[in-house]
Parts: structure tokens; C-alpha cells; sequence
């Protein structure tokens, strides 16, 4: 489904070339749920942001849903972002100046969707993530966590084919973060791939796959058993993954 | 999506209240200046005669000696006035000009009144377009025989006659009984282009007399009068005689033949009178202008007005910079706004579109207000500085052309922001917000 082969990403300016990504390769499959760890300023935001189609890359190829993503024009690029992908952020980003419904409704309309279709849509996502009784009420009137199943409702209202999640639960506090971590598991089962980048190493075990980034490159990254892996399964492993995962959560913790 | 990008700039332009009244008012005043003189260019420039522009011509004569002024006089004398009317060739043509008599009713509460009167030929109403409400004009025999037969307008109806159909009443002019043959309706043709030397937007006459009197009534002139020589004018017959130029003269020619033939006509005129000893300059002519030229050649608008209109436009393009200053800061500042959209499906296009949307509804605002700006600056310039009502009236056309100009101009200062806007880096803003 997502396919990255040799991609590199360099931030240049008068006096210094930075590496954001080099020989970066990856492949998720339909339906999987992929967690990507790594240190600050390994390279994940720069990962998710090319996989999104909200950077481009300096090298390599990158196909997505069989699509070649290199040199697709703005127009293709957004209407690729707004019908097969859906983002959830760590900071919300909601609109303070819409409701709930018109957050929600936002990439349908961009989409082109009547408002007979948009209604159906917006209600639908908003039952999803238990919120559909509170669709006139605005984001400030929320709290974090609800306002994060708001962005999911918002990411799910278009029926995208992967959700790219930056650091979903990293504003929200234990609880609520468990409670988006099993909406998102919910909206895995049911069949939508999700890349999720996060610090932490208690959500990334819960992920089917757990990818490494160190200096911009994939490092390893190790499948867990299961539906739901244990770290001690994977740590008891044998060989350079399990070194790996310890790092990942040395770092994260 | 006009209407969710109209929805969203009606939000955004209610946020930020006080910054999108600062751009209102500044295109507002820019687009009032530019609408106000404008409105007195368009006023003043208009051709009145509308269709008939091509078919009605003014007729000059260059006629006065070398050694005297050079250029071709708006007017002619009484004498090529007299024979100029004896061509067969126009259609219809009229002599005429401006005089003043005494009016006075056979109401004994009437207090006279001294008016401006219009001394012409009968076909100068049905060449002109003058609309009748009663009656109509006076015969051919009146022009040739002379006749006491007057037309007045509605307005003089119903001040000295009390309204009503007045056809084959009196109305003494200068104690003189003349027969109501005619009404018109309100006319008043701005510029007043069958007589621009006597103010060119001034009101028409409201009362119009058989030219064929002039000579028996010694109608004095009220407007130019322009001598190349000395002349002893002791009486009125040595002014009919003489060679002043003082009488405006159209022709109302119908096709291009006809122009012909009319220019070919006065040339032949101009060999005669040569024989008789006028005419005296090698180069003499006869000159024909239809309306649109004649209203060129005589500066009816004036290259001021030109100046003015240019000024305000540049005017208008500080106020757009101001605007482009303040779209600036206020786009720019909704940047992670952009980011959100731009990561959930909206194209550059769709989000310039948006903001452009958001600046053409300022315009249209700020052309809104523009109109009350001009409305008020015409309706001041008509009551302390004494504009005409003419070219005080706020034109139709107006209503139309303020919002128009205003969106425009606010698209074109808002078209950088926009873009600018549009070609943001949205992770920037996604993982900052």
C-alpha cells in the first residue's frame, strides 16, 4: 500500500545541507498498524510529512496505493491527502472558529460532497468517536481528549484508506490517551491502515509493527506476535531488534 | 464552494472586526474620490444626442480675413445663417440663439419674470428630440412669414399657466401676446450640445420663439458675440448685417451622400460669396462636426477633468497598497489555519480562492460605502461650490461601476497575499499549532 524505496530528503540553505531522510525504505501493508519510534529530529515528522503529501522528497520513489507519488501536481496531491489519507495530530489543530460538524465537514467539502452527503458523513464519524450530541458545540468548549476524537472523527469522515497520526496522545493525559489508543485500534480493526509516530513506547507495543528511525534512516524495525505484541516478547528475541527495541524505549522513556 | 469560501470570509472578516473596517474605509475612500470624479467625467462627456449623433451636424464657416483670428468660429452671422437655411439639401435644419424676454400671463398675480428664451427654427424640436407633452411646433409658414406662436416647457406651464393643456393660450413676452403652440416635456440635454458657448451645462431654455421674429422683434443676443473687424453697429438691421458671429447652426444631414453633397453645397456657397466681395481668405471653407466631434473640438469635458479623474485613481491604488499591507498581516496570521486545510484536502487553488473570495467581499464592501462617500461629495460640490445639477447627480451607471471597480481593485491588492498564503509550507504550521 505505501511503498518507499531509497527516498532521501535534504534541507539545504546557503551554508549547510541537512539529511533529514537517507535511503529511507519502507513498506506498510493494507491494514496494518505501524508505529514509528525514534529519537528528536531522527526524521519521523519528515517521514510522515513525505507520506503525507505535504513535503516532497529529494530522491527515491514512493508509491502509494500503486500510485507514483514523484511529481504529482498540487491539485493531485491534494485531492490524493483528502480521499485516501487522514491525519490526526498532536496538537489537534482543529478550527477554534468552527463547531464541531463544520470541523468534521471540512475535507468533505473539499471533496465536493452534497450537503445531504456531508450531514450523513459528519453524523456518522461524530456517533464513531461518541461525540455526536455535541456537534454545535465549538473545540475550546472540549477537552483534550475529546478534542482529539474530533480530529479522528475529521479524519474518518472521509473514508481514507491509512490515517497518519503524529504523536496522537502526546497532549493528552493517561487516560484519554488509552482511550484514543483504543479508538484508533477500533478504526485499525475495521480495516483502515494507520501509521502512527510516537514517543511513546507503551503505544508503539500495542502496534502491529514497530519502525526505528535513527539519523533518518530505517533502523530495524520488529513485527510483534499477535494481535497485540508485548514488549517482553519482542525484547526476549534474540539479536540486534531486541537492542533496538530496548533503545527505542530507553529513548522514549 | 463560492458560497462555504463567502460563509468562511464573512467569519473571518466578523473576527477580526477592526482590521477589516480599516480596509473597508481604506478602499472606501479611494473608491468615493475615484466614483465622485468619475461621475462628473461620465456626466459631462456624454453624448446626449444618442442615435442622431452621426446625423446631426454643426455648421462653422471659415469666413474672416487673414490678418484676424486664424481658427474656424463656433458660430456664423446672420446673413450665412439666412442664406444657409435656403439649402435644400439637409433634412432639416434651424438657426438659433439665446435671448431673454419678460414673461407675463393675463393672471394679474403672475409677477413678470425674465426668462431665457431659445430663438429657433421649427424643425429644431423634431431635430433635437424634444418631447411634447401638448401641442407641438409651429408651422413652415410661421418660419418664413414670421408669427407670434411660442413653445414652453412643462415646468413654465404649470408656473405661468397653471398646468393643464394650455394649447392656444396667451403668454405675453415682452408685452407682447404669443400663442401657445407647444408643450414639452421636461429636457434638459446635458452637456447642453446645440449651444456649448453659453454654458455647456447650463439649463435648456424654457421657452422657445419662431426665428423668423428676430428681425421684426430686435431679439437681443445672450450669449457670444464675436467681431474679426470694427464694425459701426448703430440698430439692429446694421447687426443682422454685419459680419459678428453670433448664431449656432445645425443641419441635420441623414447619410453620408447627403453629407457630401451638403459640404459640396457649401462650397459653392462660399464661391458666391466670394463674387460678392466676403469671404476673403484663400483658404475659406465650410465645416460640417456631428455631435461626438463637436463636443471633442470645443473641450466640452475638460482635460482638467481628465487629470482629476487620473489623480484619483492614482489615489485609489495608495489606499489598495495599504489594504495589500493589512491583507498581509491578516492572511499571514492565519497560516496554521491554512496548514489544517491544505493537510485535509485543499488544493493551493482552493485556499487562494478562499482568501480571494474573503478580499472581493471587503471590496464590494468598501464599494458600498464608496458610493455613500461620492453620493456625499456630489450632493457637498452642488451646495457649497455650486456644481451643476447635471453633474451632481450620481449616474445609474454607478451603482454598478463602484462595486465593480472596488472588487476588482481589491482582487488585484489581494491577489500577493493570497498567494502568498497559499504557497505556505503547511508542516510548518501542522506540528507548531
Amino acid at each position: 500500500m505505501l511503498s518507499m524505496k531509497n527516498i532521501s530528503k535534504v534541507f539545504k540553505t546557503d551554508l549547510v545541507e541537512t539529511h533529514a531522510l537517507r535511503d529511507f525504505n519502507l513498506e506498510v501493508q493494507e491494514g496494518e498498524f505501524v508505529a514509528v519510534t525514534g529519537p528528536s529530529g531522527s526524521g519521523k515528522t519528515t517521514f510522515l510529512n513525505i507520506a503525507g503529501l505535504l513535503e516532497g522528497f529529494t530522491h527515491g520513489d514512493f508509491f502509494l496505493d500503486g500510485v507514483n507519488i514523484s511529481n504529482l501536481s498540487d491539485n493531485k496531491s491534494a485531492a490524493i491527502r483528502n480521499e485516501k489519507i487522514g491525519f490526526i495530530f498532536q496538537g489537534f489543530n482543529l478550527i477554534a472558529d468552527l463547531n464541531l460538524a463544520e470541523n468534521v465537514e471540512v475535507p468533505l467539502r473539499y471533496r465536493g460532497f452534497n450537503a445531504k452527503e456531508r450531514k450523513v458523513r459528519v453524523e456518522r464519524a461524530l456517533e464513531q468517536v461518541g461525540l455526536a450530541a455535541r456537534m454545535k458545540h465549538l473545540p475550546t468548549q472540549l477537552s483534550g481528549g475529546q478534542q482529539q476524537r474530533v480530529a479522528i472523527a475529521r479524519a474518518l469522515a472521509g473514508e481514507p484508506r491509512f490515517l497518519l497520526a503524529d504523536e496522537p496522545t502526546g497532549n493528552l493525559d493517561s487516560l484519554m490517551a488509552r482511550q484514543v489508543m483504543e479508538l484508533l485500534e477500533d478504526i485499525n480493526k475495521a480495516g483502515t491502515t494507520i501509521i502512527m509516530v510516537t514517543h511513546d513506547a507503551e503505544l508503539a507495543r500495542r502496534a502491529q509493527r514497530n519502525i526505528q528511525i535513527v539519523d533518518g534512516q530505517v533502523c530495524d524495525f520488529t513485527m510483534y506476535q499477535g494481535e497485540h505484541g508485548s514488549v517482553a516478547q519482542a525484547a526476549s528475541a534474540p539479536g540486534k531488534t531486541a537492542e533496538i527495541i530496548s533503545v527505542a524505549s530507553a529513548v522514549a522513556s | 464552494m463560492f458560497f462555504y469560501y463567502l460563509d468562511l470570509a464573512w467569519r473571518s472578516i466578523k473576527k477580526t472586526p477592526f482590521l477589516s473596517l480599516l480596509m473597508v474605509l481604506a478602499i472606501s475612500i479611494g473608491i468615493g474620490i475615484t466614483i465622485t470624479t468619475l461621475n462628473i467625467y461620465k456626466m459631462a462627456s456624454i453624448n446626449p444626442a444618442g442615435e442622431r449623433s452621426s446625423t446631426l451636424f454643426a455648421v462653422q464657416l471659415l469666413s474672416q480675413d487673414v490678418d484676424t483670428w486664424q481658427r474656424i468660429n463656433e458660430q456664423i452671422t446672420y446673413q450665412d445663417a439666412t442664406n444657409l437655411l435656403k439649402s435644400e439639401v439637409p433634412v432639416r435644419q434651424t438657426a438659433m440663439f439665446r435671448t431673454g424676454l419678460a414673461v407675463q400671463t393675463e393672471d394679474e398675480n403672475f409677477s413678470p419674470i425674465l426668462e431665457g428664451v431659445r430663438v429657433v427654427e421649427g424643425d429644431f424640436f423634431s431635430m433635437f428630440a424634444v418631447p411634447f407633452l401638448h401641442g407641438g411646433t409651429w408651422s413652415k409658414q410661421v418660419d418664413q412669414e414670421g408669427g407670434y406662436k411660442v413653445v414652453i416647457s412643462e415646468e413654465l406651464n404649470n408656473k405661468a399657466l397653471g398646468g393643464g393643456n394650455n394649447i392656444g393660450k396667451t403668454l405675453m413676452l415682452n408685452r407682447k401676446p404669443y400663442q401657445v403652440v407647444g408643450i414639452t416635456k421636461t429636457w434638459q440635454p446635458s452637456p447642453k450640445y446645440y449651444d456649448v458657448n453659453n454654458g455647456a451645462f447650463n439649463d435648456s431654455e424654457q421657452i422657445f420663439v419662431p426665428f423668423s421674429l428676430a428681425p421684426i422683434e430686435e431679439f437681443e443676443s445672450w450669449g457670444n458675440n464675436n467681431s474679426w473687424r470694427h464694425e459701426d453697429i448703430r440698430n439692429y438691421n446694421d447687426r443682422l448685417n454685419s459680419e459678428m458671429h453670433w448664431l449656432q447652426y445645425w443641419a441635420e444631414l441623414s447619410s453620408p451622400a447627403m453629407q457630401q453633397e451638403y459640404q459640396e453645397w457649401l462650397g459653392r456657397y462660399i464661391e458666391q460669396q466670394k463674387a460678392l466681395g466676403r469671404f476673403k481668405r484663400p483658404d475659406a471653407k465650410g465645416e460640417i462636426s456631428d455631435v461626438a466631434t463637436w463636443l471633442t473640438t470645443n473641450n466640452v469635458v475638460p482635460e482638467d477633468n481628465k487629470v482629476l479623474v487620473g489623480l484619483s485613481v492614482l489615489f485609489l491604488i495608495v489606499c489598495l497598497v495599504n489594504m495589500l499591507g493589512l491583507l498581509l498581516a491578516k492572511f499571514l496570521k492565519r497560516a496554521p489555519e491554512v496548514g489544517v486545510r491544505r493537510a485535509i484536502g485543499a488544493s493551493r487553488m482552493q485556499i487562494f480562492s478562499q482568501h480571494l473570495v474573503e478580499v472581493g467581499l471587503i471590496g464590494f464592501c468598501g464599494g458600498v460605502f464608496g458610493l455613500l462617500w461620492a453620493w456625499g461629495a456630489l450632493s457637498l460640490l452642488a451646495s457649497k461650490f455650486d456644481l451643476t445639477e447635471s453633474l451632481s447627480q450620481l449616474d445609474q451607471s454607478m451603482w454598478f461601476i463602484a462595486p465593480v471597480i472596488a472588487v476588482s481593485a481589491a482582487i488585484i491588492a489581494g491577489i500577493y497575499p493570497a498567494w502568498r498564503i497559499c504557497s505556505t509550507n503547511p508542516s510548518v504550521y501542522l506540528k507548531s499549532q
